[in-house]
């Protein structure tokens, strides 16, 4: 019951014109950034890092959370309407999307992503409402070595579950570790990696790396093999308001949300697995599975749908744990922490008024998205046929220009040309680049936990695996990591068949 | 496919060799011994993981397993690398960061918007006034609207332009 009256104070703060006008602002800006290729959430939340210097914190967050939501609504219109999908969370709409789209059936497409990314999205949001106190109870009562357990799964997972090489995944985070470790070291004062140069005494800023690594370096990327010519983009045909439309559809939001809130909650994959799962459901339970693959409704409703549900799924452990899962969730920690606000779960007694102001504007958030990207859809297809040189020229200066407003000086701009390039490199060889946003940014929280762990036992490492919350998260760990190296052998065994 | 191995060897041992590097300056971090864990365990932790991911990498290369290029909206997967482009962008962010002590971030920021566009396909005439308007309208909300000012520059002491 305290959290409901929680909640509506949230709301009676995230009403107010100002926080709604953020919201506003937060939602637009992720429906473009979403929209857009070549930007996503990760990059906008990091440029906008600097508003941290100026705005209160609930404003600030109510627009990172807008931006993260909106995101995942532009991207949908992107995979339906363009002729060349990518942006890995909304593939799967692609595959049916697309081709419904191309059949002159753009508009229903269109509407159940959307209404499904509403319904999905409110859904989440009410789950995250009720579960999210009571796990910020529970987790109270972690000590260091639990976040450390923690902290092992999220790194794993994140590295080596979820993209097609491990070995790459794990590169990826411990270059991301390798950079967090830059820097004056928090409880001794002794200075690490810094090769005596003053700028590196701080550290690199995650504005610089986050920018870097996907700005830049996406940038470099496009331009290195950039598909020239016109922008083919899909006439938005057909009616959707149809009998037809909602019986086909309700379901798969429904099964959606339910397979892509779980997934999000626990730290063991992004939006993508959740998209594949739910394509998977829907291709398995449809009547009419021949439509598969020609256009059908249910597998842009299902994935869509599990797509927000996972984004708001991961928002769980980000509030109540201080874990992020995500790219954009680890950007977001980064905002927190420029405020001296740590996630986690005292957040929920300490920063209170913040935290239901910021659950109670998503939402709000998901109202105004659906407007923005239902009668309002036509403006992001003139969003969407943005000439590229002019695109990608724009995003090369904002990321020069968030880069250099973070401290005024030259030199950032040199660390974040060379963190492009490093990212460019990674593109181009199948590194995923998420876990070094998340290694970057968790290290520093992981060997803090590590170290006040052993501090405490007196450097007796079984500490580390001595409670029992700690021993079962390993235990689960083990256990996915099985599943996963049988997972792998089966799909391997399987090509080889059909080959 | 053999300058795609080359450049997957070249940054296994990138990795490995800044793995290497974590190690052996790790030794280096002054540590005093009251504590049970210094300053210097997890850069050794950080070190090994980066030496064998990289060694990792370049084996897996070896016998084959190369890395997938990423797939975006953009990017055309059949055609071949443009490095030349990357190259000139490369060279339009060093001029630009040289620049912005020297003339000002309004001109290295124009000069930045029109590289970048020109090089990637965009008509001049039309790029080069985009980007001056473009820089001006960030300089005047930097220095009016937000507070933080940007060097103005051969700009300096023009109202709006200098914050």
């Amino acid at each position: 019951m305290d959290s409901i009256t929680a909640l509506l104070e949230g709301f009676a703060t995230a009403a107010q014109p100002e926080f709604l006008l953020y919201a506003l602002l937060g939602v637009t800006l992720g429906t473009a950034v979403g929209v857009l290729p070549g930007i996503g959430p990760a990059m906008t939340v990091a440029l906008l890092l600097p508003l941290t210097y100026t705005l209160e914190p609930t404003a600030a967050l109510i627009i990172f959370a807008g931006i993260y939501y909106g995101g995942m609504y532009g991207g949908s219109t992107t995979s339906i309407l363009l002729n060349t999908p990518g942006e890995s969370a909304s593939i799967v709409t692609a595959l049916e999307g697309n081709k419904m789209a191309k059949a002159g059936r753009g508009a229903a497409a269109l509407a159940t992503a959307a209404i499904g990314s509403f319904v999905a999205g409110t859904i989440a949001t009410v789950l995250l409402t009720l579960l999210a106190p009571t796990i910020a109870d529970v987790a109270v009562q972690l000590g260091p070595a639990d976040y450390v357990a923690l902290m092992v799964v999220a790194f794993t997972t994140v590295a080596a579950l979820l993209g097609s090489s491990p070995v790459r995944g794990l590169a990826s985070l411990g270059l991301g570790l390798f950079i967090g470790l830059i820097g004056t070291d928090m409880l001794s004062g002794q200075q690490r990696y810094t090769l005596g140069v003053a700028t590196l005494a701080d550290g690199i800023d995650v504005v610089v790396v986050a920018v870097g690594v996907f700005a830049v370096g996406e940038a470099l990327y496009v331009a290195s093999r950039l598909r020239h010519g016109p922008i083919e983009v899909i006439p938005v045909g057909g009616k959707w308001m149809t009998r037809e439309f909602w019986a086909r559809s309700w379901k798969p939001w429904l099964r959606g949300t339910f397979i892509g809130f779980p997934i999000g909650t626990v730290p063991a994959g992004g939006a993508d697995v959740s998209t594949f799962l739910s394509y998977g459901a829907e291709k398995k339970l449809s009547k009419r599975p021949e439509e598969f693959g020609k256009g059908a409704i249910e597998g842009v409703a299902g994935p869509e749908a599990a797509n927000n549900a996972a984004a708001a799924g991961v928002l769980v452990p980000l509030l109540t744990l201080g874990l992020p899962t995500t790219a954009t969730a680890a950007v977001i920690v980064a905002a927190f922490q420029s405020y001296g606000i740590q996630p986690g779960p005292l957040l929920f007694t300490n920063n209170s008024a913040m935290v239901w102001a910021l659950i109670a504007s998503l939402y709000i958030g998901n109202v105004m998205l659906l407007v923005l990207n239902l009668p309002l859809v036509k403006i992001w297809v003139k969003v969407l046929q943005i000439p590229r040189p002019y695109l990608y020229a724009g995003i090369l200066l904002f990321a020069a220009l968030g880069t250099y407003a973070v401290n005024f000086v030259v030199d950032d701009l040199i660390v974040l040309l060379v963190i492009g390039v490093i990212g460019f490199f990674m593109r181009r060889h199948g590194y995923p680049v998420a876990p070094l946003v998340v290694g970057l940014i968790l290290g520093p929280m992981a060997e803090e936990q590590v170290r006040r762990t052993l501090q405490i036992s007196e450097g007796d490492l079984t500490a580390l695996v001595a409670s029992p919350f700690a021993a079962t998260a390993y235990g689960v760990l083990v256990v996915l990591l099985a599943v996963a190296v049988v997972l792998r052998l089966r799909r391997k065994k399987n090509t080889e068949v059909t080959v | 496919m053999i300058a795609a191995k080359v450049e997957e060897y070249a940054f296994g041992g990138l990795v490995a060799a800044i793995g290497v590097f974590t190690l052996v300056d790790a030794t280096t971090i002054a540590a005093r011994d009251d504590n049970a864990v210094g300053p210097r365990a997890f850069p050794y932790a950080v070190g090994i993981l980066l030496v064998v991911t990289g060694i990792a990498a370049i084996i897996a290369t070896a016998r084959g397993k190369l890395g997938q290029a990423e797939e975006a909206e953009d990017v055309d997967e059949n055609v071949r690398t443009d490095w030349v482009t990357v190259a000139k962008l490369v060279a339009v962010l060093v001029a630009h960061l040289v620049l912005i002590d020297l003339v000002g971030w309004p001109v290295a920021a124009a000069l930045l918007f029109f590289g970048a566009a020109w090089t990637l396909g965009a008509t001049w005439w039309r790029a080069l006034p985009i980007a001056v308007v473009l820089a001006l309208v960030v300089q005047v909300v930097f220095a009016s609207g937000l507070g933080l000012s940007l060097p103005a520059g051969i700009f300096e002491g023009v109202p709006f332009l200098d914050g």
